[in-house]
């Protein structure tokens, strides 16, 4: 798993790239945590290079959602494409968290 | 033991004696030559200081003879002088020179006495007699010292010889011709000839002293040796002689350039015992002589020769001392360098005690020493945390593999699940990967018609995982009792495990209820995977999509109703993302489409049939390396008979 972040006007932009499951979701959860912690609220999460996610991804991105719930930020993603995408949709994920199409469209929303 | 032979220390060693060497000698050859070119150079300047005042003195003394006949010739030549005044001048010329050893006045015939064919009066100094040459046994006039003066018309020096008939003494004689005119033109008239010895020759040639083996020597016009050491040697031998015998033709081109009256410093050979040497010649210019002096090379060089043998020795003796030097300094690097070696080999072996070299000084060797101390100590560290780490995990793998068991425990194992209940025909499996999951499936009758059955996924691994899906199956239990919609069980088991999760953890659930009397199946599908519905006819199809938010993530989510109805023989299989996730070695997915094929291709075959096939697919496919469990439900319903 890669993760990649730059900084917006409204958000960060964090692109996740590779497989998120069991062994690597940890270390998203920890990165996001830690953004948390330097004062990030926005997060904008790319996952138009995530080839694959498991339970224990989805696990680890509604952990970093819950936290950042308690500090009034937001959690949105963008980019989502063919199995992750599938996941997101049998898992509710998509019904409780905002997916854009584009990042434009999701810094926007912020 | 160091072997140094092949060692750092030799090598070295060699490499710097070796290098030393080399400037030593190209020093001590830059010096040798220069020193030697020098001593040649002064040698060349004593020989011509040496050979000049000789040469200088040799032609004074033979000038001084030459003088007597040349004046008497321009005196016979001015004017007739008679036989008693002929006389005169000849003992007077013998008495006044004591150089001259004889004289003689040898006129032409008939030049002096129209009478008389020879007129030659000689005085010899020896036995003090006037003799008169000339007769028949002896034709003066076809003597050497007569013909050539005459027909050179030149005074000239003879080649020495030895005079038998006085005492057998080195004589040279200088003829001198003298003329008169006659009928007014210059007439030959006759020679005047001057004998010298040349005992005084030898004596002064003897009395050059060079070094203690060196000699002089004295060549004549025709290269015949007039005075040299070896006596035989005189007018016995000619320097071409002598070249041809030692068949040296250098000499022999020193003998021509000697005779033909050109000084040289030359190196060459030494005529008597064939040893090196330098010659020196130069000419006598009054006889056409050459005069040579010869210093032996060895002796001439002997002070070079000790002083090379000095510095030979010195330099053998330094190179010497550098060498052990080079080896023992050398040594004290690699001594603790092997030393090192053989700790790092008792390491290496698994000796994490044995104690490094102590080193003095602060070297690298040193820095090295205390690097590997360094290494070993977090060798040992390293090597100690991990000893506890490993304990520590196979400890927790230990317990893992407990909470593996009591996960699969907790499942129903029986199958058919019950006897009296002939509508339903139902088999399960659940593999657990290496790491213990939290799959879980159950089935249970809430009462006479409805059968309810469940299979869920507990995000995550491990004993968290175990520990939550123990929870959930429990709670699925405890909600679903008679006349709760399957809806309204999630809702209630998500709230339940909702509560406190800070971990976020969830489970994604498959719930159905069926009526075995109508087939219907009422379900809830909370994030799980869709079940495939496999008709009696062989066509298989994925339940149409109901939502639903996965189970424990969030408290206060709807799940929404389905209903499902299963004529007799149709099926419903249920899994969990083991499956269609499943990896081969290529990280590809097993995917929902090649289990919906192999569904398709199963058909017909008996429910526990289909799981075990489909379950040894699946082994194959991930190459024994399964990544996440497995779990699979397949519910015939029969109808009733």
């Amino acid at each position: 798993m890669n993760i990649s972040t730059k900084k917006e006007a409204s958000a960060l932009l964090v692109t996740v790239a590779g497989r998120m499951d069991a062994v690597t979701a940890p270390e998203f959860e920890k990165s996001i945590l830690d953004f948390i912690a330097q004062g990030e609220r926005n997060f904008l999460i790319n996952l138009s290079g995530l080839e694959y996610i498991s339970s224990a991804g989805l696990r680890s991105i509604l952990a970093s959602a819950k936290r950042l719930k308690e500090q009034n930020g937001k959690l949105v993603f963008s980019g989502l494409q063919g199995h992750v995408k599938e996941v997101f949709s049998i898992s509710g994920f998509h019904g409780i968290f905002k997916i854009y199409d584009s990042d434009a469209e999701g810094l926007k929303g912020f | 033991m160091i072997t140094f032979k092949k060692g750092i220390a030799f090598k070295l060693a060699l490499i710097f004696s070796g290098s030393v060497t080399l400037i030593f000698v190209i020093i001590f050859g830059a010096y040798y030559s220069f020193t030697r070119k020098m001593i040649e150079k002064n040698t060349a300047e004593n020989a011509r200081n040496l050979t000049l005042g000789t040469v200088a003195r040799i032609d004074g003394i033979l000038r001084s003879v030459q003088q007597v006949p040349e004046n008497m010739a321009g005196t016979l030549e001015r004017g007739t002088v008679n036989k008693e005044e002929l006389i005169g001048l000849i003992k007077s010329a013998v008495e006044k020179n004591p150089e001259i050893y004889g004289y003689g006045i040898s006129f032409a015939p008939y030049a002096f006495d129209k009478n008389s064919l020879y007129m030659s009066p000689y005085y010899c100094r020896a036995n003090k007699s006037l003799s008169w040459l000339g007769s028949d046994t002896y034709q003066y006039l076809l003597a050497d010292w007569y013909q050539i003066p005459k027909e050179l018309g030149k005074s000239r020096w003879s080649e020495p010889y030895y005079d038998e008939g006085g005492g057998n003494i080195l004589m040279a004689t200088y003829s001198v011709p003298f003329y008169r005119l006659v009928n007014g033109k210059r007439t030959f008239t006759g020679v005047i000839t001057a004998d010298m010895s040349l005992q005084w020759l030898r004596e002064m040639m003897a009395a050059i002293k060079i070094l203690d083996t060196g000699y002089a020597f004295l060549l004549s016009k025709n290269g015949n040796f007039v005075t040299h050491p070896d006596h035989t040697f005189i007018m016995n031998e000619t320097i071409f002689g002598v070249a041809e015998s030692l068949g040296d033709k250098k000499l022999r081109g020193i003998g021509r350039g000697m005779i033909g009256g050109q000084a040289a410093f030359v190196h060459t050979q030494r005529l008597d015992a064939g040893k090196p040497g330098f010659l020196y010649y130069t000419p006598v210019t009054s006889s056409g002589w050459s005069l040579a002096v010869l210093f032996p090379q060895d002796e001439l060089l002997a002070d070079l020769t000790h002083l090379n043998w000095l510095v030979l020795l010195l330099s053998a003796a330094g190179m010497l001392v550098l060498f052990g030097v080079v080896v023992s300094e050398a040594r004290s690097i690699t001594g603790p360098l092997t030393h090192m070696a053989d700790a790092t080999a008792e390491i290496a072996a698994g000796n994490l005690d044995v104690k490094m070299p102590e080193t003095r000084s602060e070297d690298e060797v040193a820095i090295l020493s205390r690097a590997f101390s360094a290494m070993q100590l977090s060798l040992k560290n390293h090597i100690a945390r991990l000893t506890e780490a490993t304990a520590a995990r196979e400890r927790i793998e230990s317990e893992l593999n407990i909470a593996r068991d009591i996960q699969l425990s907790i499942l129903p194992k029986i199958f058919p699940p019950f006897a009296g209940m002939p509508e339903l025909d139902l088999f399960a499996v659940l593999k657990s990967a290496r790491e213990v999951g939290g799959d879980l499936y159950d089935f249970f009758t809430v009462d006479e018609d409805n059968f309810c059955f469940v299979i869920g996924d507990v995000s995550g691994k491990g004993v968290p995982a175990s520990l939550f899906m123990a929870v959930t199956k429990t709670l699925f239990k405890a909600t679903a009792v008679s006349g709760t919609p399957p809806e309204v069980v999630l809702d209630n088991v998500n709230t339940e495990l909702s509560r406190g999760n800070d971990k976020a953890m969830f489970v994604t659930a498959f719930f159905g209820i069926l009526n075995i009397k109508t087939g219907v199946i009422a379900f809830s599908n909370g994030g799980h995977n869709l079940p495939v519905v496999m008709r009696k006819d062989g066509s298989v199809k994925y339940l149409w999509k109901t939502g639903g938010m996965v189970v424990g993530a969030m408290e206060g989510m709807k799940f929404e109703p389905g209903t499902l109805t299963l004529a007799p023989g149709d099926r419903l299989f249920l899994y969990t993302d083991g499956v269609t996730e499943a990896m081969d070695k290529n990280k590809v997915l097993f995917s929902d489409e090649r289990l919906l094929r192999e569904l398709e291709q199963l058909h017909g075959l008996p429910v526990k049939e289909v799981l075990n096939r489909l379950l040894a697919m699946l082994v194959d496919y991930s190459g024994g390396d399964q990544s996440d469990d497995i779990t699979m439900m397949l519910l015939e319903y029969k109808g009733r008979s």
